[in-house]
């Protein structure tokens, strides 16, 4: 079963769903559209609060007009080793001053949550039972020093400038 | 040489924590193989033919005495009492079980070593010219700039799963002893018109299953902007690098089907968007960086010169040593010494324990504590005072390590091939040695001067055949190994990919046909001075065919 993860624990009412020909958000629900959907929809409307999905091989770059009209954007993980999404966060966060919820779907797993977490993601669709045990756990394989600015928030270590070091989740 | 500082320290001793968890999980069965082998592949460990490979860096080839010693006691310790140097500056342990890598990497860490990102697709170990900061025609010492790549691509959060394995190496001087133009980024260090240092970058080569030449990007890249435009051309290949087929997946290929001009433009569009990001290199912590790699300071020993003379009279074997494993250095009165791991019959870049120790004691005693991995499978001491040039051959005669072959035809680079490696479709080492062996003779080896075989027992050309004066391929064919030779490829400055001369040979006659090569460029070329690539690219491929395949084959 898939669970949203966050840094505050588990979220027992998440409202979010992805929308497909099958599944549409219902009562209480709200809807996580497909990047073109969305660009359709958002033009004709002025409603806000989207979910947006962005697959691996879509640019992210083409919600910069409306972003601030988007709650949540889901980025997907296919296969644990296709980190494309890895860019598409840091470039929503660090170029675009995404605020809203990044939150990371399809094949998550334990080791690559620390990365994600770096990049600026933050809630996580989580199926894998290792990863689940773990998180309720809280054993998160992440090292707390790094050699390299990212989009989350970290603290200056001191020394040479590319240094950072994480800060307790806020 | 950089020292580890506390941030360092705690840095590798949590990502050795961090790989522990991460085995003793596999161990456990909590992580199945196909999760568990990039994050271990992250980490140096591969699963080989007959056990699993452990592969440590030797960042851009620099180690002292000190980290030398510790490769030897892992040898022993956990291995079967060798290594073996590879052509990306690193070394590789052939026998390690699983269970025991985490220790070995404690161990590693004590001495600031890792195995970091030694394989995986992510930024791999960053090599440099293995004279750097010695050799005479150096423009600056691109190790510093090494080092902060080394750095700043450790556990990258953006691009550890990236299409593929993405390799960058640096030179400072334009004989690139580096081979920056087969890598995916390569940066040539040197001065513009008002004396700043920046870089000009290249992008795109590669050797592998289709090799090609790096392309020039940017002539001239001020040194502060570096981490800015390499996160910028990474980027862009881990948008729009392929995913769909691992063959298809370097950037080498993204470049090719993108197009050079196109490919430019994105890189510095992105660039432009973070030049003025916390990724711009502050002054004072590229020359902070730098102050780790100040030469040593070498007192004048003009004795040397007279002493020198005086020992190559005395001593022909000494003499001929002393005229190929030694180049010269910027101070006059040292010299750069090469320490060939390619004894006569021997296994390219392979070093016992013993010998490793024998290295370490020779450096600290003569070579101001430095010693030098070359992408050659050579070591290097890169200080050695002239006067002391006889008593460092001694000791390593006595070591088994003072074969005079430096840049001769007895100077193979070969990949571990089938006797080790799982991809592998032929033998590398046992051709290697007999080719060897053929030639092991000091005056035939002279007569031929200057040539180098490159060896690789499959398509991924971890041997480098692609650069190789001449090359060796080994494929399979309908279940037999044959050997597939190119010519007049090179890995300097002036690059070039080596060209098929014709079908291949099976394993008992590829030294035949090697030596058939050898005699014809002895006959055609014009005089002693005129190298086998020269005479190679003067008279083209046609008397080397018609002399392995005869003139019917050559009129087919």
């Amino acid at each position: 079963m898939t669970r949203i993860w966050k840094e505050t624990g588990f979220l027992d009412n998440d409202p979010w769903v992805i929308e497909t020909e099958e599944r549409k958000a219902g009562e209480g629900e709200r809807a996580i559209l497909g990047l073109d959907a969305f660009l359709g929809v958002v033009s004709d409307s002025n409603e806000i609060g989207f979910g947006v999905l962005i697959a691996p091989g879509e640019d992210v770059t083409k919600l910069q007009a409306c972003l601030d009209r988007v709650a949540l954007v889901a980025l997907a993980f296919p296969a644990f080793n296709d980190g494309r999404a890895f860019s598409h966060a840091s470039l929503l966060r660090g170029r675009l001053g995404f605020v809203g919820e990044l939150r990371a779907v399809g094949d998550v797993l334990i080791d690559q949550i620390p990365l994600m977490l770096r990049t600026g993601i933050d809630s996580f669709a989580v199926t894998n039972e290792v990863a689940l045990k773990r998180l309720e756990d809280r054993r998160l394989p992440a090292i707390d020093l790094h050699y390299q600015p990212a989009a989350r928030a970290s603290a200056d270590p001191g020394g040479f400038s590319w240094r950072r070091r994480a800060t307790p989740a806020r | 040489m950089y020292r580890y500082d506390e941030f360092d320290h705690a840095f590798v001793s949590a990502r050795v924590e961090q790989f522990r968890d991460q085995v003793t999980r596999r161990l456990a069965g909590e992580l199945a193989e196909d999760v568990f082998k990039p994050l271990r592949l992250m980490n140096g460990v591969y699963l080989q033919l007959h056990a699993y490979m452990l592969r440590v860096a030797i960042p851009y080839g620099t180690l002292n005495s000190r980290q030398m010693r510790m490769l030897a006691h892992v040898a022993r310790r956990y291995d079967r009492g060798y290594g073996h140097f590879t052509t990306r500056q690193n070394i590789q342990y052939n026998w390690p079980k699983l269970s025991e890598t985490p220790d070995i990497l404690t161990e590693l860490a004590s001495v600031e070593m890792h195995s970091i990102q030694t394989s995986g697709n992510c930024i791999r170990n960053v090599t440099a010219d293995h004279f750097a900061g010695a050799a005479a025609d150096e423009v600056a010492d691109p190790r510093p700039y090494a080092e902060i790549l080394r750095q700043w691509s450790s556990v990258h959060p953006e691009f550890s799963y990236l299409p593929r394995k993405f390799k960058i190496a640096v030179t400072g001087a334009p004989s690139d002893r580096a081979a920056i133009q087969v890598h995916d980024i390569g940066l040539h260090l040197k001065k513009d018109d008002t004396g700043a240092l920046g870089f000009a970058v290249y992008v795109g080569g590669g050797q592998g299953r289709t090799p090609l030449i790096a392309k020039k990007i940017r002539d001239f890249l001020p040194e502060e902007d570096l981490l800015s435009y390499v996160t910028a051309i990474v980027r862009v290949y881990n948008l729009h690098g392929r995913r769909d087929n691992k063959f298809k997946a370097r950037i080498k290929i993204l470049v090719h089907e993108t197009g050079i001009g196109e490919l430019t433009r994105q890189v510095e569009a992105e660039f432009d968007a973070i030049r003025d990001s916390e990724l711009k290199l502050p002054e004072a912590d590229i020359r902070a960086i730098e102050t780790y790699f100040a030469l040593p300071s070498l007192s004048e020993r003009p004795e040397g010169w007279e002493a020198l003379a005086r020992a190559k009279k005395a001593d022909p074997a000494f003499a001929s040593w002393a005229s190929r494993n030694v180049a010269p250095h910027k101070h006059p009165d040292y010299g750069m010494v090469t320490i060939s791991l390619k004894p006569i019959g021997g296994t390219p870049g392979d070093a016992s324990a013993e010998q490793m120790d024998r290295v370490a004691d020779i450096a600290e005693r003569y070579a101001f504590d430095e010693i030098r991995v070359s992408h050659e499978q050579n070591l290097i001491l890169p200080h050695v005072a002239l006067a002391d040039l006889e008593a460092v051959h001694e000791a390593l005669a006595e070591a088994g390590l003072a074969t005079a072959n430096a840049g001769l035809i007895t100077d193979i680079i070969a990949c571990p091939g089938l006797d080790y490696c799982a991809l592998a479709n032929a033998r590398s080492i046992p051709v290697a040695q007999e080719i060897s062996t053929r030639f092991g003779s000091p005056e035939r080896q002279a007569e031929i001067g200057d040539l180098k075989i490159k060896i690789s027992g499959c398509i991924n050309a971890c041997g480098h055949h692609h650069v190789g004066h001449i090359g060796l391929l080994g494929v399979e064919k309908k279940g037999a190994e044959l050997y597939q030779i190119t010519l007049g490829g090179s890995g300097d400055e002036n690059a070039s990919i080596g060209e098929i001369i014709g079908r291949g040979f099976e394993p008992e006659r590829v030294t035949d046909a090697v030596e058939t090569i050898v005699d014809t460029y002895l006959g055609l070329r014009l005089d002693p001075t005129e190298t086998f690539l020269a005479a190679y690219l003067r008279v083209g491929p046609q008397p080397f065919k018609i002399a392995l395949y005869g003139e019917a084959a050559e009129a087919a």
